[in-house]
């Protein structure tokens, strides 16, 4: 990985570890799945705000994963419950 | 106007992008050119600096030549210049309710794509549309609904039209509205309604109704060419106003007919209010001006190529008919207005050579250095080499000889800069990478035509060349030898070929009626479509002074198998009105002409055939001007023969000796071997080995290629 | 080689392949093929890898190539010039049925040289259901005629016994015929000018030619993997229908100069015909890859060779026969689209060079009805609602999507006009616009998606019949990035007219709500649109990228005024506050501020 990677928009690797990149805090090795530093959230689709989400089907969730530093939003997920979390991570150097 | 026995004069100015030309007829059969650089967006001054810069080697002033000028014709880029510089008048659109978004939404992706290149549609994710010319906030939607048959399913509420001028004049601030509803080409009673409620309720607005302006189907193309006419209309308006104003402070007292993208001409008042007509109408007089060489010559088929410092742009004329584009744009809107096909592509003199430093494949454009700063060679600053620069190091270009000697090009700069950005890039030598620049492009433009003939059905071999603009005749024979045409023509007027095609045009209007009809119509329900059009051009045409034995009334009707999308535009070949027989026929040249253009077995005859659009074009013939001819001559040539060097030789695949003649010397009847190089006072024609040029009685030069 | 000759060569099989689809459209004159572009030509080399893929719907890029190499296998020693094959075996290498692949070899002196390859989706293939997507086919066997291979010419003469027994399986045999003959005029142009071009430069140079770009695709798709980061990125798809729901689950691991798509862990195949076999998920998978990230990169065989699949067999994305897949170009193929998409679009995020690059995913889910029946002139009508092509921008990392704006494995599509449908079918429409809220928010919002409503006009029959494969109105399937919330899912509702016979509705400026009579949603199967009924259709924004509280309050109220997102939204997603039409931003700052307290309020995960 070079010195300018992230491991998506939101999630920037400083010196190996993954963090936020709005605050620079840290979400633990790059290497590792970082939501699981993360702020999780998870709600039902129809209640994510707006008309058109608001579907009249049950069982569908929009997750939500926040910077404990600055609480910005760093990805969102639809799932069903139960299903894990898409993790994105980058390589081992070497 | 002039009195008997004194010359006088006919005066065709076309407003070009770069430059604005001027041919002046006189009726003692002489023809003389001007030209001036263009000066917008107040081209009216360009436009005279044209016709004094004709005027002056006559020794006439502007005022003794306008007082002597019978007709004005003019042509402009006023409208695509309008909308190119976004500088119309803020404009609002009013549309059936429910429908808001249609101008916006563009027929989905068909707006965000159209008008880009292969390249740029290949990377979606940096592709955006172009802003609407009328902003979401500034469209309004009205109760209102007309169905398929030109029905009232829902009346107009006038109360919301009158609430919705208000908001649009007063709070959004509009010059000017467009009103295009579903269906209004069948029933335009409610827009007319609407007209007269802004009429009365903002008086000063200027209008524009799509069943007015495109009375035709298909309302994302019908609003988009609505607003578009909104949008330019009051800046046409007012430019041909000021024109006219300018020229008859001059003394000019004559009529100014105005060119259309179709190929016609239109009173300045007529034309005053249709911006949307003039769109293009530069290159579609250049087409008329190739049809009228064509004619003249005696070569129905013509592939008319225009390369100026940016753009090359092609027509096409089959059997001495002009083609009309199917989906016209300007800038990145689509809009519905008869328009002489002209395809372009950015490839120019400027084009600017590069090698890709990943691949080291040379590429030419799609970037241009423009006229400023230019090839390197002009010594205008330019540091990037262009297809200009490639033709002086492949000797097709003199030194000393450019422009009548006006300016030096610069050898050595131009050199070493090709030399350090392609030659060694490559791996070769200045010279073969030159030369090798030279193949491509003339293998991409080879590509492009015979592209643009098979898009219509055609063979380039049935077709002759004409080569116009500055850079097209050092290219124009050897791309015509690899698309084996019958000749190549570079015409004695090549370099103001499009103020040529003013003059070479009529008087037309267009009239169409979206009618949808099985093709077993009879002829007395056809000729009852085409009577009303009929009379309203013919009280058209009286009241712009033309005498009904100068009227010609042509029709035309677009027909398709009814479940296959193609419509083929099929003129009425037998006598108007029709009767029975001239209307199986109208079938039977319809069957012809879809095989020859789709292909053959391409017609689905089960699912039946059907009429969808009656066309009129009402023309009133203009006097022709006639070309001087003169006696062709001895062939020898010699006389014009100013000396010998190196040029590029295909055959010999390198540099060899080729000589150099000076147009000027040239005489009618002269004939010259290749390789040789025709230095005239615009342009340069490289002669390839194994072929011959002749100039003919009216100096136009003929390049026949040599048979085996 | 010379790099002029390679360059002129080039430029020259880039214009075969155009030309060869202009010949297309011109001899088949359908609207699906001429409006809707759902069409493919391109060139194969002799050895059937892709040699040069022209702009047309990009999942059939590979599987062509498939098709091409398994008639090389199938017809060994009996290949001659002026043959030419079909093949449309889902198992085989096609991607359904209805999407018919004529594939014709080339010679040049008598030598097998390259091939030609090209595909429309034909009018219609004998399924079940009539149009080719076929929602009522429990396995492949109802899913119309298909064919491993079958020789349509030999030797420049048609096979007439061969297509008798073809149109002999179809509805309208006539459409069917002109689909045929506008593929064979097409392999045509395109075997003509590939034999002058080998007449003029060698067949040597030529091949020479072919050889040199394809590595040189690969070289410059190496070197760009090189520059992207080493990492993994995942991304799921459900597909619901009927109530079932199916995951497309995708692991992207990009290591050095390689890049491997991992669907392990999908769902097994589906009982309904959403699935796809593996040649359709490995064209599922490039047709995003090649725009975004070869898009200035010719696309050949060069740019497959870094590039690796693994589908477990018998899943969703590699059913096993005989599984029907009459609807997988807009089930799990799309979705393939969709995950590649998605984990594309992260890996580029994930780069500082090539971040504006990256995109939200388009258009998620196709809805395919095709509507039939006799229209107001008393014909027989039949045709696709071509709004399922005008699609959604995904949101970028530096702009919006755009509205409305098509999706990315077909780039150049487009929708029909309003009074073209009403033309030609005994339809009218009640409203066609942009769906507020359907694009998904974000810093960068999802284009939006759009609505429509039709009622029965003028129907001789009271109404039509439309068959509709419309799965996708349970989950988002636009996904977003960076925090970007995915595009709203589709809606399809059957509006039932109330028992006391009020008229058809003339207007419904209020949109769906504002049609009264009882809503039912409609989503797989055939139905009826009769009398006062009407059909409300809305599809899917693009996903949003980055987080919404950050948007630019300004691009909020200007998205309000236009309607494309609601004050709601702009509220409780975007945290903008307006008054009187204009940002109120002493209010939105307070909201923003609250939304990010309540988000650390909740528990941290695990």
């Amino acid at each position: 990985m070079s010195g300018q990677d992230r491991i998506s928009a939101s999630v920037a690797v400083k010196e190996g570890q993954a963090v936020c990149a709005a605050c620079g805090h840290d979400l633990g090795p790059a290497t590792k799945p970082w939501k699981d530093h993360a702020q999780r959230r998870e709600i039902p689709l129809a209640q994510a705000g707006g008309q058109a989400y608001d579907t009249g089907h049950e069982g569908v969730l929009l997750r939500h994963f926040y910077c404990p530093g600055c609480a910005a939003l760093l990805d969102t997920e639809t799932a069903m419950a139960g299903d894990p979390a898409l993790d994105d991570i980058l390589a081992e150097r070497g | 106007m002039a009195g008997t026995g004194e010359t006088s004069y006919l005066v065709a100015t076309d407003v070009g992008g770069t430059c604005t030309d001027t041919v002046i007829f006189g009726t003692d059969g002489v023809i003389h050119i001007g030209k001036a650089l263009s000066t917008p967006p107040d081209f009216a001054t360009g436009v005279l600096n044209s016709i004094v810069s004709a005027a002056e080697p006559m020794g006439l002033t502007l005022e003794e030549l306008l007082g002597r000028t019978h007709l004005f014709i003019h042509g402009s880029t006023v409208v695509d210049n309008a909308v190119l510089t976004r500088d119309g008048t803020p404009t609002g659109l009013l549309t059936t309710q429910g429908f808001e978004d249609t101008l916006h939404v563009t027929r989905g992706a068909y707006g965000r794509w159209s008008g880009l290149t292969e390249e740029r549609i290949k990377n979606p994710v940096q592709t955006d549309r172009a802003p609407a010319l009328a902003p979401r906030d500034a469209v309004v939607g009205i109760p209102e609904r007309m169905d398929c048959d030109g029905a009232v399913v829902l009346p107009l509420d006038e109360a919301a039209v009158e609430q919705a001028v208000r908001f649009l004049v007063n709070e959004k601030q509009v010059g000017a509205i467009a009103v295009s509803f579903l269906w209004s080409f069948l029933n335009a009673d409610h827009e007319r309604r609407v007209r007269d409620i802004i009429n009365r309720v903002a008086p000063g607005a200027y209008v524009t109704l799509s069943s007015d302006i495109a009375p035709n189907l298909g309302e994302y193309e019908r609003t988009s060419t609505a607003v578009i006419n909104a949008y330019a209309g009051q800046i046409t308006n007012d430019y041909l106003t000021s024109l006219q104003g300018l020229l008859a402070e001059k003394g000019y007292d004559g009529a100014t007919m105005v060119m259309q993208g179709y190929g016609g001409l239109l009173p300045a008042a007529e034309a005053a209010d249709r911006a949307v007509g003039m769109i293009e109408c530069g290159p579609a007089a250049g087409v008329i001006g190739a049809k009228f060489l064509g004619d003249l010559m005696g070569d129905p088929d013509v592939i008319a190529a225009d390369m100026g410092g940016t753009t090359f742009k092609v027509g096409v004329i089959q059997d001495g008919k002009l083609e009309y584009a199917r989906e016209p744009m300007v800038d990145r809107f689509h809009y519905l207005a008869p328009k002489i096909e002209v395809v372009s592509i950015g490839a120019g003199g400027g084009s600017i050579i590069s090698v890709d430093p990943r691949t080291k494949v040379p590429h030419v454009g799609p970037r241009s250095a423009g006229a400023r700063p230019g090839p390197i060679c002009y010594g205008q600053g330019g540091e990037e080499p262009t297809l200009t620069d490639v033709m002086l190091l492949i000797g097709y270009m003199d030194p000393g000889q450019f422009l009548n000697g006006s300016i030096t090009l610069d050898r050595e700069k131009t050199e070493r800069i090709f030399k350090e950005k392609i030659a060694d890039p490559l791996g070769m030598s200045t010279q073969e990478a030159a030369i090798g620049i030279y193949r491509i492009a003339s293998a991409q433009i080879t590509d492009l035509i015979r592209e643009i003939t098979v898009e219509r059905g055609l063979d380039p071999r049935d077709f002759v060349l004409h080569s116009f603009g500055g850079s097209c005749g050092m290219l124009a024979a050897a791309f015509g030898q690899e698309l084996s045409v019958r000749r190549v023509i570079i015409p004695y007027t090549a370099s103001v070929n499009c103020a040529f095609g003013l003059v070479s045009a009529d008087v037309a209007h267009e009239y169409s009626v979206t009618q949808n009809l099985p093709a077993t119509t009879s002829a007395a329900q056809i000729n009852a479509i085409f009577a009303p059009m009929e009379e309203r051009a013919r009280a058209q045409l009286a009241a712009e002074g033309i005498e009904p034995d100068r009227m010609r009334m042509e029709w035309s009707v677009d027909l398709r198998y009814s479940r296959q999308v193609h419509e083929v535009t099929t003129e009425v070949a037998a006598n108007t009105p029709l009767d029975d027989a001239g209307a199986a026929r109208l079938v039977d040249d319809f069957e012809a002409l879809y095989e020859r253009k789709y292909g053959r077995g391409s017609a689905y005859r089960e699912a039946g055939i059907e009429m969808t659009m009656f066309r009129l074009t009402a023309r009133g013939l203009m006097p022709r001007p006639t070309l001087p001819a003169e006696e062709e001559g001895s062939a020898d040539a010699s006389a014009a023969l100013i000396g010998n060097r190196e040029i590029y030789v295909e055959t010999k695949g390198g540099m060899a000796p080729g000589d150099i003649y000076d147009f000027n010397r040239l005489q009618p009847g002269n004939s010259l071997k290749g390789p040789a190089v025709i230095h005239t006072p615009i342009t340069t024609i490289a002669l390839p080995d194994r072929m011959t040029a002749r100039m003919d009685r009216w100096r136009n030069i003929v390049v026949e290629f040599d048979a085996d | 080689m010379d790099p002029m000759t390679f360059s002129i060569i080039r430029h020259r099989l880039f214009r075969i392949v155009d030309e060869a689809v202009i010949t297309l459209k011109h001899v088949s004159g359908s609207a699906i093929t001429n409006e809707g572009h759902d069409l493919m030509v391109s060139l194969y080399r002799a050895d059937g890898t892709l040699l040069m893929g022209g702009v047309g719907f990009l999942h059939h890029l590979t599987s062509a190539a498939e098709a091409c190499k398994s008639i090389i296998r199938r017809f060994e020693g009996d290949i001659h010039e002026g043959d030419i094959f079909l093949l449309n075996d889902p198992y085989t290498a096609a991607l359904h049925t209805s999407d018919i692949y004529l594939v014709s070899p080339i010679h040049h002196e008598g030598r097998l040289v390259a091939w030609s390859a090209c595909f429309v989706h034909v009018y219609d293939i004998g399924a079940v259901n009539p149009g080719g997507f076929a929602p009522q086919a429990p396995d492949i066997y109802t899913e119309g005629f298909s064919s491993p291979g079958i020789r349509l010419v030999a030797g420049g003469e048609m096979r007439q016994d061969v297509l008798d027994t073809i149109l002999n399986m179809v509805r309208s045999p006539e459409m069917v015929t002109l689909d045929l003959r506008s593929m064979i005029a097409c392999n045509n142009v395109a075997r003509d000018r590939m034999q002058s071009l080998m007449t003029k430069y060698g067949a040597k140079e030529v091949d020479g030619a072919c050889a040199e770009l394809v590595n040189q695709s690969e070289d410059l798709f190496r070197a760009r993997l090189r520059e992207l980061p080493d990492g993994q990125w995942q991304s799921r798809q459900y597909l619901d229908v009927n109530g079932e729901t199916a995951r497309v689950n995708l692991t992207m691991t990009k290591k050095d100069d390689r890049l491997i798509f991992d669907f392990s862990g999908s769902d097994p195949q589906s009982p309904y015909s959403i699935n796809c076999t593996k040649w359709a998920s490995l064209g599922g998978l490039f047709a995003p890859l090649f725009p975004l990230l070869c898009y200035d990169i010719t696309w050949n065989e060069g740019v497959l060779r870094p590039v690796e699949m693994i589908a477990p067999e018998g899943s969703i994305v590699n059913c096993t026969r005989p599984a029907p897949v009459s609807v997988a170009t807009v089930g799990a193929i799309q979705s393939v689209n969709n995950a590649a998409c998605s984990t594309i679009g992260k890996m580029l995020g994930a780069s500082e060079k090539y971040r504006n690059q990256s995109t939200a995913v388009w258009h998620a889910n196709h809805f395919a009805i095709f509507k039939f029946g006799r229209n107001q002139k008393g014909g027989d009508s039949i045709g696709i609602l071509t709004e399922t092509f005008a699609g959604a921008g995904g949101a970028r990392s530096f702009a919006d999507g755009v509205e409305i704006g098509g999706e990315i494995p077909n780039p150049i599509s487009r929708m029909a006009n309003v009074e073209t449908v009403e033309a030609a079918f005994p339809v009218r429409y009640l409203f066609r616009r942009r769906a507020p809220d359907s694009g998904g928010p974000g810093e960068y919002r999802g284009g939006t998606g759009g609505e429509l409503a039709l009622v029965p006009h003028k129907a001789p029959d009271g109404g039509i019949n439309y068959v509709i494969s419309g799965k996708g109105s349970r989950h988002p399937m636009s996904e977003g990035l960076a925090g970007g919330y995915p595009g709203a899912p589709n809606s399809y509702v059957w509006v039932k007219a109330p028992e006391d016979g009020a008229n058809t509705p003339v207007t419904a400026a209020g949109g769906l709500d504002a049609i009264s009579g009882t809503q039912e949603r409609v989503s797989w199967g055939v139905y009826p649109l009769m009398g006062r009924d009407a059909l409300y259709v809305r599809w899917n924004g693009g996903g949003g990228h980055g987080d919404p509280i950050v948007r630019d309050p300004e691009a909020v109220r200007s998205d309000v005024a236009a309607g494309l997102v609601t004050l709601q939204s702009a509220g409780d997603i975007y945290g903008v506050a307006l008054r009187d039409g204009a940002v109120d931003e002493t209010e939105t700052m307070a909201k923003r501020k609250s939304i990010r307290s309540a988000r650390l309020q909740q528990e941290a995960s695990e």
